[in-house]
Protein backbone atom coordinates (compact mmCIF):
# COMPACT_ATOMS: atom_id res chain seq x y z
CA UNK A 1 0.00 0.00 0.00
CA UNK A 2 2.97 2.45 0.81
CA UNK A 3 4.12 1.52 -2.85
CA UNK A 4 0.49 2.75 -4.16
CA UNK A 5 1.01 6.13 -2.12
CA UNK A 6 4.25 6.80 -3.66
CA UNK A 7 2.60 6.63 -6.77
CA UNK A 8 -0.34 8.35 -6.03
CA UNK A 9 1.69 11.53 -4.93
CA UNK A 10 4.65 11.15 -7.71
CA UNK A 11 1.78 11.02 -10.49
CA UNK A 12 -0.90 13.49 -9.31
CA UNK A 13 1.36 16.29 -7.49
CA UNK A 14 4.22 16.08 -9.67
CA UNK A 15 2.96 17.06 -12.87
CA UNK A 16 1.15 20.09 -11.44
CA UNK A 17 4.17 21.02 -9.67
CA UNK A 18 6.22 20.79 -12.97
CA UNK A 19 3.68 21.55 -15.44
CA UNK A 20 4.21 25.48 -14.90
CA UNK A 21 8.38 25.62 -15.76
CA UNK A 22 7.44 23.29 -18.09
CA UNK A 23 5.22 25.70 -20.05
CA UNK A 24 7.61 28.08 -19.43
CA UNK A 25 10.51 25.76 -21.21
CA UNK A 26 8.01 25.02 -23.91
CA UNK A 27 7.51 28.61 -25.06
CA UNK A 28 11.76 29.31 -24.63
CA UNK A 29 12.27 26.97 -27.16
CA UNK A 30 9.54 28.38 -29.58
CA UNK A 31 10.48 32.10 -29.12
CA UNK A 32 10.94 33.22 -32.51
CA UNK A 33 12.71 36.86 -30.70
CA UNK A 34 16.32 37.85 -32.18
CA UNK A 35 18.44 40.10 -30.21
CA UNK A 36 18.98 43.44 -32.46
CA UNK A 37 19.86 45.87 -30.03
CA UNK A 38 23.38 46.61 -29.45
CA UNK A 39 24.89 48.65 -26.77
CA UNK A 40 26.78 51.71 -28.51
CA UNK A 41 30.52 52.12 -28.06
CA UNK A 42 30.56 55.74 -26.80
CA UNK A 43 28.24 57.41 -24.83
CA UNK A 44 27.91 60.32 -26.75
CA UNK A 45 28.90 61.80 -30.55
CA UNK A 46 32.64 62.81 -29.50
CA UNK A 47 35.25 61.20 -27.56
CA UNK A 48 36.90 63.70 -25.52
CA UNK A 49 37.66 66.33 -28.92
CA UNK A 50 36.88 63.79 -31.61
CA UNK A 51 34.25 62.08 -33.39
CA UNK A 52 32.72 59.12 -31.85
CA UNK A 53 30.51 56.24 -34.02
CA UNK A 54 27.57 57.12 -31.62
CA UNK A 55 25.04 58.61 -34.09
CA UNK A 56 21.69 60.57 -32.97
CA UNK A 57 18.71 58.15 -33.67
CA UNK A 58 15.84 59.18 -36.37
CA UNK A 59 14.15 62.05 -35.08
CA UNK A 60 16.12 62.41 -31.98
CA UNK A 61 17.30 66.33 -31.54
CA UNK A 62 20.46 67.03 -29.67
CA UNK A 63 21.73 69.92 -28.08
CA UNK A 64 25.77 70.53 -28.32
CA UNK A 65 27.28 72.63 -25.72
CA UNK A 66 31.28 72.95 -25.54
CA UNK A 67 33.55 75.31 -23.49
CA UNK A 68 37.53 75.56 -23.80
CA UNK A 69 38.95 77.84 -21.00
CA UNK A 70 42.48 79.54 -21.86
CA UNK A 71 45.35 77.71 -21.31
CA UNK A 72 45.45 76.72 -17.54
CA UNK A 73 49.35 78.02 -17.64
CA UNK A 74 48.00 81.60 -16.97
CA UNK A 75 47.48 80.84 -13.54
CA UNK A 76 45.59 82.69 -10.78
CA UNK A 77 46.02 85.87 -13.02
CA UNK A 78 43.52 84.67 -15.75
CA UNK A 79 42.17 81.64 -12.81
CA UNK A 80 43.91 79.16 -14.64
CA UNK A 81 42.33 79.87 -18.43
CA UNK A 82 38.88 80.95 -17.28
CA UNK A 83 38.83 84.39 -18.56
CA UNK A 84 38.90 83.63 -22.17
CA UNK A 85 36.55 80.72 -22.92
CA UNK A 86 35.95 79.54 -26.61
CA UNK A 87 32.19 78.58 -26.87
CA UNK A 88 30.92 76.23 -29.49
CA UNK A 89 26.68 75.84 -29.84
CA UNK A 90 25.78 72.83 -31.80
CA UNK A 91 22.33 71.42 -32.90
CA UNK A 92 22.21 67.68 -33.62
CA UNK A 93 19.29 65.97 -35.28
CA UNK A 94 18.21 62.55 -36.48
CA UNK A 95 17.56 62.65 -40.27
CA UNK A 96 16.97 59.29 -41.01
CA UNK A 97 18.01 56.39 -39.56
CA UNK A 98 21.62 56.51 -38.92
CA UNK A 99 22.17 59.82 -40.84
CA UNK A 100 22.58 62.63 -38.54
CA UNK A 101 22.79 66.21 -39.27
CA UNK A 102 24.52 68.96 -37.66
CA UNK A 103 25.16 72.76 -37.35
CA UNK A 104 27.42 74.57 -35.29
CA UNK A 105 29.28 77.88 -34.52
CA UNK A 106 32.07 78.02 -32.40
CA UNK A 107 34.34 81.54 -31.15
CA UNK A 108 37.42 79.23 -32.71
CA UNK A 109 37.96 81.61 -35.46
CA UNK A 110 34.22 82.29 -35.63
CA UNK A 111 33.77 79.00 -36.98
CA UNK A 112 30.52 77.93 -38.46
CA UNK A 113 29.91 74.45 -39.19
CA UNK A 114 28.04 72.08 -40.82
CA UNK A 115 28.06 68.02 -40.59
CA UNK A 116 26.71 65.09 -41.97
CA UNK A 117 27.50 61.77 -39.98
CA UNK A 118 26.37 58.06 -41.59
CA UNK A 119 26.59 55.01 -40.27
CA UNK A 120 27.90 52.31 -42.58
CA UNK A 121 27.90 48.94 -40.61
CA UNK A 122 27.03 48.49 -37.05
CA UNK A 123 28.78 46.05 -34.36
CA UNK A 124 26.87 43.14 -33.90
CA UNK A 125 26.68 39.71 -32.95
CA UNK A 126 27.82 38.22 -36.75
CA UNK A 127 29.84 42.24 -37.47
CA UNK A 128 32.66 42.52 -35.27
CA UNK A 129 33.12 46.82 -35.85
CA UNK A 130 30.89 49.62 -36.39
CA UNK A 131 31.95 51.81 -39.25
CA UNK A 132 30.44 55.50 -39.74
CA UNK A 133 31.63 58.29 -42.19
CA UNK A 134 31.89 62.13 -40.83
CA UNK A 135 31.68 64.66 -43.42
CA UNK A 136 31.73 68.65 -42.32
CA UNK A 137 32.53 71.68 -43.72
CA UNK A 138 33.51 75.00 -41.55
CA UNK A 139 33.37 78.59 -42.90
CA UNK A 140 36.34 80.85 -40.77
CA UNK A 141 34.32 84.02 -41.08
CA UNK A 142 37.18 85.44 -38.84
CA UNK A 143 39.46 85.84 -41.70
CA UNK A 144 39.86 89.73 -42.19
CA UNK A 145 38.89 91.35 -45.56
CA UNK A 146 41.80 94.24 -44.24
CA UNK A 147 44.25 92.18 -43.70
CA UNK A 148 43.26 90.23 -47.18
CA UNK A 149 42.04 91.94 -49.80
CA UNK A 150 42.40 89.54 -52.35
CA UNK A 151 39.76 86.86 -50.36
CA UNK A 152 37.86 84.84 -52.25
CA UNK A 153 34.65 83.78 -50.09
CA UNK A 154 35.31 79.80 -51.05
CA UNK A 155 38.57 80.27 -49.60
CA UNK A 156 36.82 80.81 -46.01
CA UNK A 157 35.92 76.96 -46.15
CA UNK A 158 37.86 74.20 -44.65
CA UNK A 159 36.73 70.30 -45.39
CA UNK A 160 36.66 67.35 -43.42
CA UNK A 161 36.22 63.53 -44.11
CA UNK A 162 36.80 60.85 -41.09
CA UNK A 163 36.32 57.49 -41.65
CA UNK A 164 35.46 56.33 -37.74
CA UNK A 165 36.28 52.17 -36.72
CA UNK A 166 34.86 51.40 -33.61
CA UNK A 167 34.80 48.14 -31.68
CA UNK A 168 33.23 47.41 -28.19
CA UNK A 169 35.42 45.03 -27.05
CA UNK A 170 33.52 44.63 -24.13
CA UNK A 171 30.35 46.40 -22.18
CA UNK A 172 33.26 48.59 -20.40
CA UNK A 173 36.08 49.00 -23.19
CA UNK A 174 35.91 50.09 -26.37
CA UNK A 175 38.16 51.53 -28.98
CA UNK A 176 38.37 53.71 -32.26
CA UNK A 177 40.34 54.36 -34.95
CA UNK A 178 39.68 56.96 -37.77
CA UNK A 179 41.45 57.89 -40.83
CA UNK A 180 41.04 61.28 -41.59
CA UNK A 181 41.34 64.29 -43.86
CA UNK A 182 41.38 68.23 -43.47
CA UNK A 183 41.31 70.26 -46.36
CA UNK A 184 42.30 73.94 -46.09
CA UNK A 185 41.45 76.50 -49.23
CA UNK A 186 43.33 79.38 -47.85
CA UNK A 187 46.30 78.81 -45.77
CA UNK A 188 47.42 81.91 -43.15
CA UNK A 189 51.32 81.27 -42.94
CA UNK A 190 54.05 78.80 -44.87
CA UNK A 191 53.84 76.46 -42.14
CA UNK A 192 50.71 75.13 -43.25
CA UNK A 193 49.69 73.05 -45.63
CA UNK A 194 46.31 72.46 -47.65
CA UNK A 195 46.03 68.81 -46.99
CA UNK A 196 46.32 66.97 -43.89
CA UNK A 197 46.35 63.64 -43.46
CA UNK A 198 45.57 62.53 -40.15
CA UNK A 199 45.05 59.16 -37.68
CA UNK A 200 42.75 59.68 -34.65
CA UNK A 201 42.70 56.97 -32.05
CA UNK A 202 40.68 56.73 -29.07
CA UNK A 203 38.91 54.90 -26.30
CA UNK A 204 36.98 54.81 -23.25
CA UNK A 205 36.85 52.81 -19.93
CA UNK A 206 34.00 52.50 -18.31
CA UNK A 207 34.46 53.42 -14.75
CA UNK A 208 30.76 53.24 -13.63
CA UNK A 209 27.27 52.23 -14.90
CA UNK A 210 27.25 56.43 -15.61
CA UNK A 211 30.41 57.43 -16.31
CA UNK A 212 33.88 56.29 -18.42
CA UNK A 213 37.27 57.66 -18.83
CA UNK A 214 38.18 59.00 -22.32
CA UNK A 215 41.36 59.27 -24.40
CA UNK A 216 41.87 60.52 -27.64
CA UNK A 217 44.91 61.07 -29.81
CA UNK A 218 45.42 62.73 -33.52
CA UNK A 219 48.45 62.35 -35.36
CA UNK A 220 49.45 64.20 -37.98
CA UNK A 221 51.23 62.63 -41.14
CA UNK A 222 52.24 65.36 -43.19
CA UNK A 223 52.97 68.03 -41.38
CA UNK A 224 55.62 70.44 -42.69
CA UNK A 225 59.15 70.56 -41.02
CA UNK A 226 58.57 74.40 -39.74
CA UNK A 227 55.26 73.69 -38.65
CA UNK A 228 54.62 74.71 -34.57
CA UNK A 229 51.52 72.78 -34.77
CA UNK A 230 51.39 69.84 -32.38
CA UNK A 231 49.73 66.67 -32.03
CA UNK A 232 46.57 66.36 -29.93
CA UNK A 233 46.17 64.59 -26.56
CA UNK A 234 42.91 65.00 -25.13
CA UNK A 235 41.80 63.41 -21.56
CA UNK A 236 38.16 63.31 -20.47
CA UNK A 237 35.70 62.15 -18.59
CA UNK A 238 31.86 61.02 -19.54
CA UNK A 239 29.64 61.79 -16.90
CA UNK A 240 25.81 60.44 -18.19
CA UNK A 241 22.51 61.16 -16.27
CA UNK A 242 19.19 60.76 -17.98
CA UNK A 243 19.26 62.80 -20.83
CA UNK A 244 22.37 64.59 -20.60
CA UNK A 245 26.03 63.38 -20.88
CA UNK A 246 28.72 65.71 -19.38
CA UNK A 247 32.30 65.51 -20.62
CA UNK A 248 34.79 67.11 -18.74
CA UNK A 249 38.24 66.97 -20.88
CA UNK A 250 41.92 67.93 -20.63
CA UNK A 251 43.56 68.97 -23.94
CA UNK A 252 46.41 70.58 -25.84
CA UNK A 253 43.98 72.23 -28.48
CA UNK A 254 41.54 74.92 -27.42
CA UNK A 255 39.67 74.15 -30.61
CA UNK A 256 36.66 72.21 -30.66
CA UNK A 257 35.59 71.68 -33.86
CA UNK A 258 37.32 69.00 -35.95
CA UNK A 259 39.81 71.50 -38.43
CA UNK A 260 40.22 73.58 -35.36
CA UNK A 261 41.43 70.32 -32.95
CA UNK A 262 43.33 68.51 -36.15
CA UNK A 263 44.94 71.21 -37.52
CA UNK A 264 45.42 73.87 -34.90
CA UNK A 265 47.38 72.32 -31.60
CA UNK A 266 49.32 74.84 -30.68
CA UNK A 267 49.32 73.50 -26.35
CA UNK A 268 51.92 71.20 -25.08
CA UNK A 269 51.13 69.00 -22.56
CA UNK A 270 54.72 68.49 -21.29
CA UNK A 271 55.06 72.30 -20.94
CA UNK A 272 51.55 72.36 -18.97
CA UNK A 273 50.00 74.36 -21.55
CA UNK A 274 47.00 72.70 -21.43
CA UNK A 275 43.49 74.12 -21.71
CA UNK A 276 40.10 72.65 -19.26
CA UNK A 277 37.06 72.35 -21.48
CA UNK A 278 33.40 70.43 -20.87
CA UNK A 279 30.96 69.64 -23.60
CA UNK A 280 27.12 69.31 -22.33
CA UNK A 281 25.17 66.65 -24.77
CA UNK A 282 21.19 67.53 -24.25
CA UNK A 283 18.58 64.69 -25.77
CA UNK A 284 15.34 66.50 -26.73
CA UNK B 1 -1.70 -3.98 -10.18
CA UNK B 2 -4.91 -2.82 -11.38
CA UNK B 3 -4.92 0.69 -9.06
CA UNK B 4 -1.74 1.14 -10.43
CA UNK B 5 -2.96 0.57 -13.94
CA UNK B 6 -5.70 3.15 -13.48
CA UNK B 7 -3.54 5.62 -12.14
CA UNK B 8 -1.73 5.27 -15.34
CA UNK B 9 -4.35 5.32 -17.39
CA UNK B 10 -5.80 8.69 -15.56
CA UNK B 11 -2.71 10.30 -15.69
CA UNK B 12 -1.73 9.67 -19.53
CA UNK B 13 -5.18 10.81 -20.31
CA UNK B 14 -5.07 13.97 -18.67
CA UNK B 15 -1.56 14.71 -20.07
CA UNK B 16 -3.47 14.07 -23.82
CA UNK B 17 -6.27 16.23 -23.09
CA UNK B 18 -4.53 19.30 -22.20
CA UNK B 19 -4.97 21.73 -24.37
CA UNK B 20 -3.20 25.04 -24.73
CA UNK B 21 -3.71 28.30 -26.36
CA UNK B 22 -0.39 30.59 -27.05
CA UNK B 23 0.72 33.83 -28.60
CA UNK B 24 4.27 34.84 -29.60
CA UNK B 25 2.89 38.59 -30.07
CA UNK B 26 1.52 39.11 -27.31
CA UNK B 27 1.46 43.13 -25.93
CA UNK B 28 3.57 44.28 -22.86
CA UNK B 29 3.82 48.23 -22.03
CA UNK B 30 4.88 50.20 -19.49
CA UNK B 31 4.68 53.72 -17.72
CA UNK B 32 7.31 54.40 -15.43
CA UNK B 33 7.50 58.63 -15.15
CA UNK B 34 6.18 60.49 -12.96
CA UNK B 35 3.69 63.30 -13.90
CA UNK B 36 5.84 65.08 -16.33
CA UNK B 37 6.39 66.23 -19.50
CA UNK B 38 8.80 63.32 -20.77
CA UNK B 39 6.71 60.03 -20.54
CA UNK B 40 8.83 57.46 -19.86
CA UNK B 41 7.13 54.45 -21.31
CA UNK B 42 8.12 51.65 -23.91
CA UNK B 43 6.15 48.38 -25.63
CA UNK B 44 7.19 45.27 -26.20
CA UNK B 45 4.99 43.43 -29.37
CA UNK B 46 6.96 40.28 -29.16
CA UNK B 47 5.77 38.75 -25.61
CA UNK B 48 5.51 35.16 -25.72
CA UNK B 49 2.40 33.13 -23.28
CA UNK B 50 1.02 29.98 -22.97
CA UNK B 51 -2.36 29.15 -20.85
CA UNK B 52 -2.47 25.31 -20.21
CA UNK B 53 -6.68 24.75 -20.32
CA UNK B 54 -7.02 22.12 -18.58
CA UNK B 55 -5.20 23.69 -14.94
CA UNK B 56 -4.83 26.88 -15.58
CA UNK B 57 -1.13 27.10 -15.62
CA UNK B 58 0.48 29.97 -17.03
CA UNK B 59 3.60 31.07 -18.36
CA UNK B 60 5.14 34.77 -19.98
CA UNK B 61 8.39 35.31 -21.07
CA UNK B 62 10.06 38.46 -22.81
CA UNK B 63 12.82 39.62 -23.56
CA UNK B 64 14.00 42.76 -22.24
CA UNK B 65 15.63 44.34 -24.97
CA UNK B 66 12.71 43.98 -27.14
CA UNK B 67 10.96 46.84 -25.36
CA UNK B 68 10.73 50.26 -27.50
CA UNK B 69 10.77 53.57 -26.61
CA UNK B 70 10.24 56.94 -28.73
CA UNK B 71 13.75 58.18 -27.79
CA UNK B 72 16.31 55.94 -28.39
CA UNK B 73 18.42 57.44 -25.47
CA UNK B 74 15.80 56.28 -23.47
CA UNK B 75 15.55 52.87 -24.88
CA UNK B 76 19.65 52.79 -24.65
CA UNK B 77 19.76 53.36 -20.53
CA UNK B 78 16.83 51.62 -20.15
CA UNK B 79 18.62 48.59 -21.53
CA UNK B 80 22.01 49.63 -20.31
CA UNK B 81 22.05 51.05 -16.62
CA UNK B 82 18.36 50.22 -15.12
CA UNK B 83 17.69 46.67 -16.55
CA UNK B 84 21.42 45.51 -17.81
CA UNK B 85 19.53 43.52 -20.22
CA UNK B 86 22.80 41.94 -21.84
CA UNK B 87 23.23 40.28 -18.29
CA UNK B 88 19.51 39.38 -17.63
CA UNK B 89 17.87 39.24 -21.11
CA UNK B 90 14.61 37.62 -20.29
CA UNK B 91 11.53 38.54 -17.66
CA UNK B 92 9.32 35.34 -16.91
CA UNK B 93 5.96 34.78 -15.42
CA UNK B 94 5.00 31.59 -14.61
CA UNK B 95 1.83 30.67 -12.37
CA UNK B 96 -1.47 29.74 -12.16
CA UNK B 97 -4.94 31.26 -12.88
CA UNK B 98 -6.81 30.11 -9.88
CA UNK B 99 -10.53 28.47 -10.46
CA UNK B 100 -9.87 28.82 -14.06
CA UNK B 101 -12.37 26.85 -16.17
CA UNK B 102 -12.08 26.80 -19.53
CA UNK B 103 -15.58 25.99 -19.77
CA UNK B 104 -16.17 28.84 -17.68
CA UNK B 105 -15.15 31.21 -19.91
CA UNK B 106 -17.52 33.74 -21.72
CA UNK B 107 -17.62 36.39 -24.28
CA UNK B 108 -17.73 38.87 -21.43
CA UNK B 109 -14.50 39.71 -19.57
CA UNK B 110 -14.52 37.59 -15.64
CA UNK B 111 -11.75 38.42 -13.18
CA UNK B 112 -9.16 35.95 -12.09
CA UNK B 113 -6.32 35.88 -9.77
CA UNK B 114 -3.01 34.60 -10.89
CA UNK B 115 -0.76 33.42 -8.58
CA UNK B 116 2.75 32.98 -9.48
CA UNK B 117 6.72 34.02 -9.50
CA UNK B 118 7.83 37.00 -11.27
CA UNK B 119 11.22 37.13 -12.16
CA UNK B 120 13.13 40.16 -13.49
CA UNK B 121 16.82 40.86 -13.19
CA UNK B 122 17.17 37.16 -11.81
CA UNK B 123 15.11 38.08 -8.88
CA UNK B 124 12.12 35.66 -8.50
CA UNK B 125 9.26 37.32 -6.84
CA UNK B 126 6.35 35.58 -5.65
CA UNK B 127 3.11 37.70 -6.85
CA UNK B 128 -0.93 37.71 -7.30
CA UNK B 129 -2.24 39.63 -10.16
CA UNK B 130 -5.38 40.23 -11.52
CA UNK B 131 -6.22 39.16 -14.78
CA UNK B 132 -9.38 39.76 -16.96
CA UNK B 133 -10.16 36.72 -19.23
CA UNK B 134 -12.61 36.29 -21.71
CA UNK B 135 -13.85 33.86 -24.82
CA UNK B 136 -12.41 35.03 -28.52
CA UNK B 137 -13.09 33.65 -32.04
CA UNK B 138 -9.71 31.69 -31.97
CA UNK B 139 -9.33 31.68 -28.37
CA UNK B 140 -9.16 33.00 -25.14
CA UNK B 141 -7.82 36.97 -24.39
CA UNK B 142 -6.00 37.57 -20.97
CA UNK B 143 -5.56 41.30 -20.28
CA UNK B 144 -3.83 42.81 -17.13
CA UNK B 145 -2.52 45.57 -15.58
CA UNK B 146 -0.43 45.63 -12.44
CA UNK B 147 2.01 47.30 -10.32
CA UNK B 148 5.96 46.76 -9.91
CA UNK B 149 8.25 48.50 -7.15
CA UNK B 150 11.77 49.24 -8.96
CA UNK B 151 13.34 48.18 -5.04
CA UNK B 152 11.75 44.71 -5.57
CA UNK B 153 14.27 43.77 -8.53
CA UNK B 154 17.05 45.95 -7.69
CA UNK B 155 16.42 48.22 -10.49
CA UNK B 156 18.27 51.61 -8.92
CA UNK B 157 17.53 55.14 -9.68
CA UNK B 158 20.10 57.82 -9.52
CA UNK B 159 18.93 60.74 -7.31
CA UNK B 160 19.26 63.24 -9.86
CA UNK B 161 16.20 61.52 -12.01
CA UNK B 162 14.09 60.46 -9.16
CA UNK B 163 11.70 62.96 -9.88
CA UNK B 164 11.54 61.70 -13.31
CA UNK B 165 11.73 57.82 -13.20
CA UNK B 166 8.56 56.71 -10.45
CA UNK B 167 9.33 54.13 -8.36
CA UNK B 168 6.15 52.51 -8.91
CA UNK B 169 6.31 51.01 -13.15
CA UNK B 170 2.43 50.52 -14.04
CA UNK B 171 2.68 47.61 -16.25
CA UNK B 172 0.17 46.72 -18.99
CA UNK B 173 -0.30 43.50 -21.14
CA UNK B 174 -2.43 42.35 -23.75
CA UNK B 175 -2.46 38.58 -25.00
CA UNK B 176 -4.36 36.89 -27.36
CA UNK B 177 -3.99 33.67 -27.30
CA UNK B 178 -4.72 30.57 -29.41
CA UNK B 179 -4.85 27.35 -29.56
CA UNK B 180 -1.77 25.43 -30.15
CA UNK B 181 -2.02 22.59 -32.22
Amino acid sequence: MNKLNYFIVVFFFSPFVFCQNDLLDEISKETSYKNTFEFPAFKAMKIVNNQSTKLAEKKDLYLYVAHRFGSIKGGLKTLFGLDYANTKIEILYGLLNNVQVGFSRESFKQTYNLHVKYGIKKQTENFPISIVGYNSINLDTSLDEVLYPNLDFKERYVYISQLLISRRFSERFSLQIAPSLVKHNFLTTQSKTDYNYILNSGGRIKISKRSSFNIDYSHHLNRLSNSTEKNVLSLGIDMETGGHVFQLLFSNTQASDEAGVLTSAEGDWLKGDIFFGFNILRVF
Amino acid sequence: MKARFILFFFFYVSLISAQKYATRSGQTSFIGSEETFEQIKAINKVSTAIVDSSNGNIAILLFVSAFKFEIALMEEHFNENYMESSKYPKATFVGNIQDFKYEELTNTENNYDIVGVLAIKGIERSVTINGRMQKTDQGISLKTNFIVLTEDYNIKIPKVVRNKISKTINIKAEYELIEKI
